[in-house]
Parts: structure tokens; sequence; C-alpha cells
């Protein structure tokens, strides 16, 4: 079976309104992700991230490469591939139920169907007694949950996640986590998460790819073997695997970091 | 207990501490004026002349009454009943022009907000006709439409669209993208866009634009009225200066804050409460 989603000689230049000089973000990116798979993405700030992951959501364009979803060139957004974005991930005019029912109201589910599956959804992030609040007043980690739930219930081939846990809190983090891996369990999704910090990118991933500084390059890919069940973080400082994939990534990383400093 | 704190307490539960210590102090401002200018009837500071007492603003109302048979003729806005007449005829040139210049205005407005080409269109024609302020075109409007309804509703439209226009774009450029994105990749189309992340995101805006053109659109109206109008509040005031009939002009000023003061009450902060504070998108002071 081929990969859910392939990447061929992806490269990105941003120009500059200004100085006339463009800025180059991503320089041929290959790789695919499997179908089912977490991979997750680390790289330093400005490595060009985020220009993959819009390009991947289709909400930035690319002239150089080709990039596929089941097959189908990617030419613009479409509900096959769900975004989790780091702020701003939900509408701030719709309460709990409704933004996460937001996917399959675009999609004219009908409503008998949609309060089902918004129901099922909202157990699983654990949300429940929240379906009727506002986002304004959630705490920022139920917000990250209700978004993963949003973007989840709208069913997307593959799931993008940029940097969705930075902005919460340490010990919030931990519990979202370990949340996502129970949810990428109970899903089957395939999932490309996009993070800065190494022990995320570790904790959560099958497959972890690093990238170097400006333009990105993927310079290397680091396996995970933990079956995803063993995954949670009262085991994983005793895991021999999971502190080899950590300092190998952060070798990578700081490698990358202080060739370019030097 | 006593009767005066019998009487607060039994306040203090029908309104609750917070609204009433809101009420109250909102309301101290208003008993002040009222106070100086009740004692400016005992006293006489001021001649009658330029400050009526209250009550003869009181009487001006049966005066403008007079002849008034009832009801049938208060909604058949018949000359009898020059008061009432002469708001509703107000009235309903703002309701026009309101449901005429809002849905327009906050129309264009969104899709300059969102389209570049759009607002380097009309950006600067709404730059000039700002500048024009309303009343400056009445001259103009009335050697276009003559005297009468044309000319009010094109001064106040004047006014409203461009207000809620330049409100509604700043609006929608206030908007974080994401929002916009995150529908866009749930599989949402461009008018999904508009519908569901531009007009609730623009609201605090659009609901401030509304304010601004209830305050200036009324402005713009008394002036037209006054000069370019064959009834209204603006022209009932001006005919009565024409022939110093003080308490009249103060009755008919006082008509116009009172249904200011009415339309904000009850349909502006309805409307506030219901949106922008509903969604959290707006920060209050305690
Ligand atoms: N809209 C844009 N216009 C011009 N340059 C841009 C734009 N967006 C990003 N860039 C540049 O492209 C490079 C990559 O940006 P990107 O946002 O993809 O980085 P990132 O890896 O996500 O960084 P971070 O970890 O800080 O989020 C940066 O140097 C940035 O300055
Ligand atoms: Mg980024």
């Amino acid at each position: 079976m081929p990969a859910k989603l392939i990447v061929q000689g992806l490269s990105h230049h941003y120009p500059d309104e200004y100085t006339g000089e463009s800025v180059h973000a991503l320089d041929d990116i290959n790789l695919e992700v499997e179908d089912g798979e977490f991979v997750s993405v680390v790289g330093p700030s400005g490595c060009g991230k985020s220009t993959l992951l819009n390009i991947l959501a289709g909400l930035l364009p690319y002239r150089e490469g080709s990039v596929t979803v089941d097959g189908n060139v990617i030419d613009g957004p479409g509900h096959d591939r769900g975004v989790v974005f780091q702020e701003h991930a939900i509408l701030p005019w719709r309460t709990v139920a409704r933004n996460i029912g937001h996917g399959l109201e675009l999609q004219k589910v009908p409503k008998g169907e949609r309060n089902r599956k918004v129901k099922e959804f909202i157990d699983l992030v654990g949300l429940e007694g929240f379906e009727d609040r506002y986002p304004h007043e959630l705490s920022g980690g139920m917000k990250q949950r209700c978004a993963v739930a949003r973007t989840l219930c709208a069913d997307p081939v593959v799931m993008l996640m940029d940097e969705p846990f930075a902005a919460v809190d340490a010990q919030t983090r931990i519990t979202l986590q370990e949340e996502l891996i129970r949810i990428s369990i109970a899903t089957k999704k395939t999932i490309l998460f996009i993070t800065h910090a190494v022990d995320e990118a570790a904790f959560l991933a099958d497959r972890c790819m690093v990238f170097s500084r400006r333009p990105g390059r993927l310079i290397a890919t680091v396996d995970i073997n933990i079956p995803r069940q063993d995954r949670n973080w009262n085991e994983m400082s005793s895991n021999s695997e999971f502190t080899r994939a950590r300092d190998q990534i952060l070798k990578l990383v700081r490698g990358e970091v202080s060739a370019d400093e030097a | 207990m006593s009767i005066p704190r019998n009487i607060a307490m039994a306040l203090y539960r029908r309104f609750g501490r917070q609204r009433l210590r809101r009420i109250a102090l909102g309301s101290i401002p208003f008993i002040v004026l009222i106070t100086l200018w009740y004692m400016n009837g005992i006293f006489h500071w001021l001649p009658p002349v330029f400050i009526p007492t209250i009550y003869s603003v009181f009487e001006a109302i049966f005066v403008l009454q007079e002849g008034c048979a009832g009801i049938v003729e208060i909604v058949a806005l018949d000359n009898n009943c020059l008061m009432t007449t002469n708001i509703f005829s107000s009235l309903g040139r703002v309701v026009l022009a309101m449901l005429v210049g809002l849905p327009l205005g906050i129309g264009f407005g969104i899709l300059a907000g969102m389209n570049r080409t759009v607002s380097k269109f009309l950006e600067p024609i709404g730059i000039f006709a700002n500048s024009i302020s309303g009343i400056a075109w009445v001259p103009l409007a009335i050697v276009w439409f003559g005297v009468g309804w044309m000319t009010t509703l094109f001064i106040m439209l004047n006014t409203i669209f461009w207000l809620m226009f330049f409100n509604a774009m700043l609006g929608v450029r206030g908007i974080s993208r994401t929002y916009e994105q995150s529908v866009l990749t749930l599989g949402g189309s461009s008018w999904d866009v508009i519908t569901q992340v531009y007009l609730p995101g623009a609201m605090p805006s659009i609901i401030s634009g509304m304010r601004m053109s209830m305050g200036f659109g009324w402005r713009a109206l008394i002036a037209a009225e006054m000069i370019g109008g064959d009834s209204g509040l603006g022209f009932m005031i001006f005919s009565s200066a024409e022939e110093y009939k003080v308490e009249e002009v103060f009755l008919g000023v006082l008509i116009i804050s009172m249904i200011f003061l009415l339309t904000d009450r009850y349909l502006l902060m309805p409307l506030e409460k219901w949106t922008s504070n509903r969604w959290g998108l707006v920060w209050r002071p305690a």
C-alpha cells in the first residue's frame, strides 16, 4: 500500500516585498508518512516547520516539488487534512459542542448524526459538562483539547498539528501528550506533529524527522520503537529506547544549531 | 427595620447590588442637571426666554398635540398632533436609513477587509466622503432632491454607510487569520468564512460602528431636517426657535436624547451582550 502522505522535492521561497530578495524556507524535502503512523518533526526555530505544515494543509501555494495525500495532489485546503493550530484554534463565537461539530456542519452531515459524533468526541477528550460553554470560559488546556476534538470530529485522513501544546503549562502539556497517544490509538489516525520540544517529539512519535536550520532540510529520521500503549511519562524516564531516541534527536538538533552558529 | 432600609433591600433583591450601583452612578449627572434646571425655575439665574421651566416644557407637549383627536390621528401622522407626527417622521427616516445603510456598509466593509482590490478602490473615496461632514452636503442635496425625505435619507446614508464601512473593514482586519484557516481546513467555503468568521469576529467593531451611526446619523438627520426638511424633530425645533418658543426647542432636544438613550439601552446593549460579551471578544473593566 502506498504511503498516506508523500512529499517529493519540495522547496519553498517567500518573496520579500521590501528588499526584493526571497527567503529560502524549505529545501528539497522528501518524506513519506504511512497510514496510521505518528510522525513528529523537530528543528530549530525558523527552519520552515510551519511552512511545511501550511503547504500540506493547502493554506500556502507551492511551486517547487509535489505533495500528495492518498494519491491526490494538494492544491488548496480540504477536509481530508485536519489542522490543529497552536493558538486561536477554536472559534470564540461557537460553544464547545458547536466548535467540535463544525466540520460536520460544513460537510452538511444531518443534525442527529452530528450530535451523536460530537458527544463521542466530547467524551474522548474529556470535556463532558462543558458542551455549552464558550472558549473564553475554558482553560488553555481545555481549549487545545477542544481544538483536537474539533479537527478529529471532521474525520480527516491526515492530522497536521503545529506545536499544539506549546502555549499550555508543563503539567497540562504532559497530560495532553498522554491523551493524544490514547486518542491516536483509539482513532488510528495518521498524524504529523510539529514541535520544537525534543522530549515531546520522542514521546509521541513512531518516527521523528529532524530539520536543519534555514533553509530547512530533512537531515535525519529517528525511529522510536516503543509500542503506543506503553507510552506514559511514568515509565519513560526508565525506558532505554526512549532515552536513546531522545538523546539522539537532541544531539542532531543541537549539532545543527552549533554547526551553523560557529 | 426602617422603611428606607426595607426599600433599599427590596431594590437590591430586584436588581442586584452591582447593577444598582451602576444605575445609581449613571444617574448622578442627570440628577444634578435636573436639579440645577429646577432651581433655575425658582431663582431665575437665567431668564425663561433662555431656560424655560420644567413645567412649561411639559406643557409644550399639550400645546403641540392640541386638537389631536386621539390614536387614529397620531398614527395617520396628522398635523394636529405635531409632536408625535414629527417624532414618527424622524424615527421613520432613521429606521429607513439604518435598514439601507447598515447592511450595505457592513457588506462592503467586510469585502474591503478581506480583499485588497476592493479596499484600494473604496478607501480613498470613503476618506473623501468622510472629510465632508454630513451637514455640508445639505445645500447640494436640496438642489438635487429638493426639500424632503430624499434629502434627509441621502445625508444620513452618507454618514452611516461610510461609518459602517470603515468599522467593518477594520474589524475584519483585526481577526486572527487562524480562524479563517481553521474553517477552510474543515472544508468551509469563502462564504462560510464570511458568515462564520468575518461577521462574528468583526462584531465588536460593527457594534461600535452602529453606536457611531446612531450618534452621527441622528445629528445629520436633525441638521438636514432643520435646513432641508418639511417635517421631523429637527424641523420642529427649528420652526419653534424661529418663533422664540424655547420650551418647544427644549422638548425637541429632550425627545431626541430620550430616543437615543432608549435605542442604545434596548437595541445596541442587548446586541452587544448577546455577541461580543458572550463570546468574550471585548475586555470589560470590573
Ligand atoms: N509569510 C512570510 N513571509 C516571508 N517570510 C516568511 C513568512 N513566513 C515565514 N517566513 C520565513 O520563513 C522561515 C521559516 O518560517 P516558519 O514559520 O516555517 O518557521 P518555523 O520552523 O515554524 O519556526 P518556529 O519554530 O519558530 O515556529 C523563517 O525564516 C521566516 O522568517
Ligand atoms: Mg512555526
